[in-house]
């Protein structure tokens, strides 16, 4: 089983609301949180997150491009993360989840160095790591609706741009999102081979033009139409 | 590949949790929600409500960031007033009753309403209540009232109103399941934003094509299939250029343009006469076409006509006659119009406008829609079919905003017009209560002696539609009758009211002073104002000399707010407002509803969350000051109120009988929709189904609502319309002319004394769509002011009231400007260097940042960002204040004037929208060792 | 990288601690009258206390140290563990060690305690280099001679450690040209390094991390306003002029002073000491180059280009 996300670029606003919604259902989640802020008032904002929008551009003006890009924990299938933890504290259950037994770690970041995509970030109160569980406590959670049984970061998504399911299941959510329209894995020479995949932004639709009509005088328009008084 | 392990899972503590579903309002987008209290009764989350029909589940940054507005540290604990001795604006308050403070208020109200009403100016922010306050307003007698409309989307819902009888912004969508061709003209992410997101997903999945016209790609146009960089305030040339495009192939919907717009009505030439393109109509009134098959003129709103949609004829009465097209082919054929020359104009290709404008035509044409449904025409013909043409348009803040707005946003509705796309399939559709007589029936109060009679209500609500200059609010020698000059030459279709120029005019006693100004979650001497420093210097003027010297040119403020804004601290009488989750609120049929094109839909609110400080909800206020002020409406004969509080009064007010502020669960049993007698039960059945009530239109009473009967019959039982007639859209708009001919002096009526307001009126009021240059860029030299200059709200904080959420502040929580890197690399500027942006009125010091997404002569940053030091319960030093900036500094509420010429707002000609985003300003490098945002404003920390 | 203090002087200390308990053990062995009965034994407590300082600084890592004794728990695939359980290995071999020193036993038992312990010591300080050389998320790091550095290192200025208590307690010749030695390998090692890592690399690119089939991409906003866990972390900004001070300082106070001091012939445990010290202060400074000018490739979703 890989469980993980797809992410449509193609969609993707970046209006925050997948990374908002993960902090609220989180920040007080028994698996993941708490996600403290700090200086939530003061001078420079800031907290644990564990989903981040980036938003980048591409190409230069006039032909450039606005791409926003999600970026969470990739659950990878050789997630270093995990292997380097010295305490037992990061794991991968059977299904894929990457997740962080707090009760076990020791706040070394270690595994943090080891993720090449900045998906954990140390709660700096209690001194553990926390990251993308992903709704590990929704998705099992048999008194959930079952339509409510998804991440809080794809159920949020308004272009829908998010899926959860199993990459090893072909008819899951996530696989028929990413059919053929995946992006490859970012870093992938690093090979931690990250099960998330993200959905390339797509080609502009053709439009098949209608044959173009000769343009003619205003007078000759006025006489047809007053003639005719059609158009197409 | 990894050893994995198992490990229990720690599920949620679900024992005493409880789900509550009411409605959002982190903005104006009114989204489901399922609020799920912990034991405490503590929000634990907020999800969106999968059944809402707004945002089927979803829910944006915002929504879900509501959890941390409720516990926000800015929320206000209890009424305060003005410290005695202490200045305004100082922010030095003690708190007082509320029994006290709305004593005094009732005391201080019945003083003015008992001499002259308009002394009170009750002006309100992005609240969601208008129907209310508006109705309290009249029951005061006070004209001056409005809600930030003006400021907003005027030209948007004017535009629409008077063309289509619809308008972009909240009274339409497009068909987003069968649009194949979707265009969205300029910053759109401030209303239905969740709609148009899920929109903009189906778009995809569907292989429609996105084009994006924006000076600007961020948020939606990031993911256009193609984006436009256009020139700001140039959309209205672009759109012109593509009617241009179309007219010249021929491609239009001839059957779509002569039986439902008024394409083929005869408008009279004679020019220097009071007919000039007057429409040639009978005695009824009924405009006249010329019908193919008869040869003579008949009626144009008549069953079975074929009318002319091209010619020029003699009528009756040696009267010279053109059918609208023919007007408008000859204006818009003009090689003016056409790509090649309007291209660079708009800073568009050519044969960009010529491609999009042909796309959009085969689409239209070659891949129409049908649908197979049963329907009714008003003439009484049956169809089997609705066609679409699904070329769908939206559009909202970029073109409102510009003092061309008006004009431009018409051209828009002009190509929806010529495509035959609107309210079919795949097209911009209309939602409930609209479509509505062209522009709707309802007019604005504008008798000088009812707005001044003492006690009494206004025979007519303070705002609406005019139709003629008989209908502006001035008086006998032209002067404004309202506080902001709604509806006076200056503005004359101003259907929102001119929120911006209230506390200008007040203090210049222009046309009269007041005495008490009235705010609610109007952030005024702020962001939602022009001239910032300006107006919070006038908010707290005096008088200089006189028998009022040292007193206050606005004798009295009061305000009501759940935060603490940098308004509250310019008030003498604060009234703390309760949070969305802690009160009743109803998102009324009579206001701004709901409803999707197929469903008719409202909503409400109600306390989810216990208060937990003495404050109390502005509705409540309301009602119990109506009650101590004894409005006809909320007083019973023997002298008593009527209502004990704001839910009683929703459930049992009637504007007409079985019409109320909720057109659900109406009838004794709640079994009635739309129209039935009140009922005890009304809010327990919405809290029941999820605090919206919605109802689907039957199939054949989905399409072609302006014609269709079956539809209008229902309408008409709901007083959605006065009757069933044709809705007949108006690519040119007689009242429009009516105000051109006044201008001209040819009118039979009301003409304007200034030779200034004459000059407008000829040149801006154009009963076609038209462009003109921006007012405050035109004649400013391009090269001392060379750079537009615009501004969006991030969608995490869109129309979200206040940005002290501490997790949203975290996403930003200070602005820089943004210039193409290009222009900028031409100019010496670099990422990150500090630079000067001066307008014609001021400068401001910013930090500069580059990218590739911006048109070269913009601009931009994100707007309302900068706060004042500490104000919204932030830390002195916090970077909103520190590295926050507002543009509305460099925009002045008056256009450039001569020494001797009297001011005229900075705003659209027409409708009196604010034009903040015709800002011209030019952007110098600071010198060394001069960083940081400049000017700072000083700050009270409470 | 963030150079962390209690982690700079932990593997400075340590591996100071740990190359001397190597020396102690080995010269024990091969020339035992350099280091004979009675100046053994100090330079056994220096070396544990060198070792023991570092580990405890090492622990002020640590946001939540009171789970520190779960480290040992992945053996089979961290070298962080590894490096925990080969450390603590050491101790119990360290303290036999010393016992046979204090009793006198020597013969076998001894020389099967000196080839454990110098073996232990060389381990742990490799695993303490591999800590850092197995992260492939940092390529200045992800380098084989980053473990060899750390041994070589640890050797050299454990050496240089020993020198002054050699020179105080037994009075006999000190092991200058072991130093020496010691002092010329470190230096081709680092040297080595700073050869291969001198400019900047392009390792992996922007493109790499966004292979989103489109050219230039640039960071436009990174979504956050202020610092976070992520920019305190990986985002140390090391100005030019200030590296190039740096690598120049340790190469003047961890090598050419000791060189030119040693050469000349200094003696005397003040003097020595006083290498010792310079050469400390120089790995201090080595060691905080090695986080800062470490590039980690979360800096590419915040916009830098290229990391290397």
């Amino acid at each position: 089983m890989r469980l993980g996300l797809a992410i449509d670029l193609d969609t993707c606003v970046g209006c925050h609301a997948c990374a908002v919604a993960c902090k609220e259902w989180n920040g007080e989640s028994l698996m993941a949180g708490p996600l403290p802020d700090y200086d939530a008032y003061g001078k420079e904002a800031t907290g644990t997150w564990l989903n981040r929008i980036r938003h980048y551009e591409c190409g230069t003006y006039p032909e450039n491009k606005t791409v926003n890009v999600p970026m969470s924990c990739m659950h990878c299938e050789d997630a270093a993360c995990v292997t380097v933890c010295p305490t037992g504290a990061s794991y991968k259950r059977p299904d894929g989840i990457v997740l962080v037994d707090a009760d076990k770690c020791m706040g070394c970041s270690y595994c943090a160095w080891a993720c090449p995509y900045g998906a954990r970030e140390l709660d700096q109160d209690e001194g553990t790591m926390r990251k993308c569980t992903l709704c590990v406590d929704r998705i099992y959670d048999e008194r959930l609706p079952e339509a409510d049984r998804q991440p809080a970061c794809v159920l949020a998504c308004p272009t829908h741009a998010r899926a959860f399911g199993d990459y090893d299941d072909p008819d899951s959510d996530v696989s028929r999102a990413a059919k053929g329209r995946s992006l490859p894995p970012m870093l992938e020479k690093l090979g931690y081979k990250p099960v998330n995949q993200y959905l390339a932004p797509r080609q502009a639709p053709e439009i098949k033009m209608q044959p173009p009509r000769p343009k003619k005088s205003l007078a000759d328009y006025i006489r047809d139409w007053a003639g005719a008084g059609k158009g197409s | 590949m990894i050893e994995t392990t198992s490990q229990p899972i720690a599920f949620e503590d679900t024992e005493g949790q409880e789900v509550k579903r009411t409605t959002c309002y982190m903005c104006a987008c009114r989204c489901g929600i399922e609020v799920t209290l912990n034991r405490e009764g503590r929000v634990r989350f907020i999800k969106g409500n999968r059944d809402h029909p707004v945002n089927q589940g979803v829910l944006c940054a915002k929504g879900s960031a509501g959890i941390m507005k409720q516990y926000s540290k800015a929320k206000l604990t209890g009424p305060m007033r003005r410290k005695p001795g202490s200045e305004r604006g100082a922010g030095a308050f003690e708190p007082i009753s509320w029994d006290e403070a709305l004593g005094t208020l009732a005391e201080r109200l019945a003083r003015i309403r008992a001499t002259d009403p308009r002394q009170l100016a009750f002006f309100t922010g992005r609240d969601q209540m208008q129907a209310l306050t508006g109705l309290w307003a009249q029951q005061f007698g006070t004209p001056n009232w409005a809600a930030h409309g003006g400021f907003c989307s005027v030209n948007m819902a004017a535009a629409g109103l008077y063309s289509i009888g619809y308008a972009f912004w909240e009274f339409g969508a497009p068909d987003w399941d069968r649009t194949k061709y979707f265009m969205l003209w300029g910053v759109a992410e401030d209303h239905s934003s969740n709609p148009i997101k899920i929109g903009l997903d189906k778009l995809k999945r569907n292989g429609a094509k996105f084009v994006s016209v924006n000076p600007v790609r961020t948020g939606y146009s990031a993911i256009a299939d193609e984006w436009v960089p256009i020139r700001p305030g140039t959309d209205g040339l672009l759109a012109l250029a593509m009617v241009h495009t179309l007219l010249s192939r021929e491609l239009f919907d001839a059957p779509f343009l002569s039986r439902y717009t008024n394409a083929p009505w005869l408008v009279i030439d004679a020019p220097g006469t009071a007919k000039d393109g007057l429409f040639l109509r009978d005695e009824a009134g009924q405009p006249l076409i010329h019908d193919r098959k008869q040869g003579t003129f008949v009626g144009g709103l008549g069953a079975g006509i074929d009318p002319s949609l091209f010619g020029e004829f003699d009528a009756p009465g040696g009267l010279k006659v053109r059918t609208v097209l023919t007007l408008a082919a000859g204006r818009y054929l003009d090689e003016r119009y056409s790509p090649a020359v309007a291209g660079p104009q708009c800073g568009v290709p050519a044969e960009t406008i010529e491609r999009l404008a042909l796309e959009m035509a085969s689409i239209a044409f070659q891949e129409t829609i049908e649908i197979p449904v049963k329907w009714t025409d008003v003439w009484g013909q049956e169809h089997d079919k609705v066609v679409g043409r699904p070329v769908s348009m939206y559009a909202m803040r970029g073109i409102s905003a510009h003092s061309n707005g008006f004009q431009a946003c018409r051209a828009l509705h002009l190509i929806q017009m010529l495509l035959g796309a609107l309210e079919g399939p795949g097209n911009f559709r209309a939602r409930a209560p609209y479509p509505r007589p062209i522009p709707p029936g309802q007019l604005p109060e504008n008798d000088e002696a009812v707005m001044a009679a003492p006690d009494k209500p206004l025979g007519k609500t303070p705002l609406g539609f005019p139709v003629k200059p008989e209908d502006l609010a001035v008086d006998k020698d032209g002067n404004p009758l309202r506080i902001d000059h709604a509806y006076s030459w200056e503005s004359p279709l101003a259907a929102h009211g001119a929120m911006h120029m209230v506390i200008t005019n007040a203090v210049n006693a222009d046309p009269y002073p007041i005495d008490t100004l009235m705010m609610y979650m109007a952030n005024m001497a702020w962001n939602s104002t022009m001239n910032t420093a300006g107006v919070r210097d006038m908010l707290r003027a005096k008088h200089a000399q006189g028998p009022k010297k040292g007193e206050y040119k606005i004798p009295f403020i009061v305000v009501s707010d759940a935060f603490d804004s940098e308004t509250v601290r310019f008030a003498d009488l604060v009234l703390p407002d309760t949070t969305y989750l802690e009160r009743h609120d109803a998102i009324s049929m009579l206001d701004r509803p709901i409803s999707e094109a197929d469903t008719v839909a409202d909503a409400i609110r109600h306390p989810v969350v216990k208060l937990d400080r003495d404050v109390r909800a502005f509705q409540e206020v309301l009602v119990d000051l109506a009650g101590r002020l004894k409005f006809p409406a909320f007083t019973n004969a023997d002298g008593t109120c009527k209502y004990k509080d704001y839910p009683e009064f929703i459930w049992r007010f009637e504007k007409a009988p079985g019409i109320g502020f909720l057109a659900g669960f109406r009838g004794k049993e709640g079994e009635k929709s739309l129209k039935g007698e009140p009922n005890e039960k009304q809010w327990e059945r919405y809290i029941e189904n999820g605090a919206f009530f919605s109802k689907h239109w039957e199939p054949g009473e989905q399409w072609m609502r302006h014609w269709n009967r079956d539809y209008q019959v229902k309408a008409v039982e709901a007083t959605f319309i006065p009757k069933v007639e044709p809705i007949v859209m108006q690519i040119y708009s007689e009242p429009i002319q009516k105000f051109r001919l006044a201008g001209q002096g040819l009118y039979e009526g009301p003409k304007p004394p200034k030779a200034g307001d004459r000059e407008r009126l000829v040149k801006y009021f154009d009963p076609l769509p038209d462009w003109y240059a921006p007012l405050d860029g035109d004649g400013a030299d391009d090269g001392e002011y060379p750079f537009h200059a615009i501004t969006q709200r991030p969608m995490v904080m869109y129309h979200s009231w206040d940005t002290q959420n501490v997790w949203l502040r975290q996403i930003m929580a200070g602005n820089f400007l943004y210039m193409n890197a290009a222009e900028a690399k031409r100019r010496g500027l670099e990422s990150l260097d500090w630079v000067w942006v001066e307008s014609r009125i001021g400068k401001i010091r910013c930090q500069l940042k580059t990218m590739e997404g911006v048109e070269s002569n913009t601009v931009w940053t994100w707007n309302a960002i900068g706060k004042q030091s500490g104000a919204w319960g932030l830390e002195k030093g916090a970077s909103e204040s520190t590295h926050g900036f507002l543009l509305n500094h460099l925009i002045s509420e008056h256009l450039p004037k001569a020494a001797d010429e009297r001011s005229l707002t900075n705003s659209d000609p027409i409708t009196g929208q604010a034009a903040w985003y015709d800002l011209k300003v030019r952007i110098t490098k600071a010198a060394p060792g001069e960083e940081g945002v400049w000017p700072l404003f000083d700050g009270v920390t409470r | 990288m963030r150079p962390a203090w209690s982690v700079i002087f932990f593997t400075v200390s340590s591996g100071a601690g740990l190359g001397l308990l190597a020396i102690l053990a080995l010269l024990r062995l091969l020339a035992a009258r350099v280091v004979p009965d009675g100046t053994a034994l100090p330079m056994l407590a220096l070396g544990l206390l060198l070792t023991t300082a570092g580990l405890c600084s090492s622990t002020f890592h640590l946001a939540n140290p009171k789970n520190a004794w779960r480290s040992a728990s992945r053996f089979k695939t961290s070298w962080l563990s590894r490096e925990a359980v080969f450390a603590g290995a050491l101790y119990p071999v360290a303290l036999l060690y010393g016992w046979t020193l204090w009793s006198g036993t020597g013969g076998a038992l001894q020389a099967i305690c000196g080839v454990l312990l110098a073996a232990l010591a060389v381990v742990v300080m490799y695993s303490t280099g591999m800590i850092y050389a197995c992260l492939k998320t940092i390529p200045r790091w992800n380098h084989g001679l980053v473990p060899v550095g750390y041994v070589a290192l640890g050797l050299y200025s454990g050496t240089l450690a020993a020198l002054p208590v050699i020179a105080a307690k037994s009075g006999g010749p000190v092991p200058v040209a072991l130093a020496l030695a010691l002092l010329a390998a470190a230096l081709a090692v680092k040297g080595a390094y700073f050869v291969i890592f001198g400019a900047p690399k392009a390792v992996h690119t922007m493109a790499d991390a966004l292979p989103l089939g489109k050219k230039e991409i640039r960071l436009l906003d990174t979504g956050h306003t202020h610092r976070t866990f992520l920019t305190d972390e990986f985002f140390f900004r090391l100005a030019r002029r200030q590296a190039r001070f740096l690598r120049f300082a340790v190469l003047v106070l961890a090598f050419v002073l000791p060189l030119a001091l040693l050469t000349v012939g200094v003696s005397g445990p003040p003097a020595l000491a006083f290498v010792a010290l310079s050469a400390f202060t120089g790995l201090l400074a080595e060691r905080w180059l090695f986080f800062a000018e470490a590039e980690h490739t979360v800096r590419l979703y915040h916009g830098q280009r290229a990391v290397g």
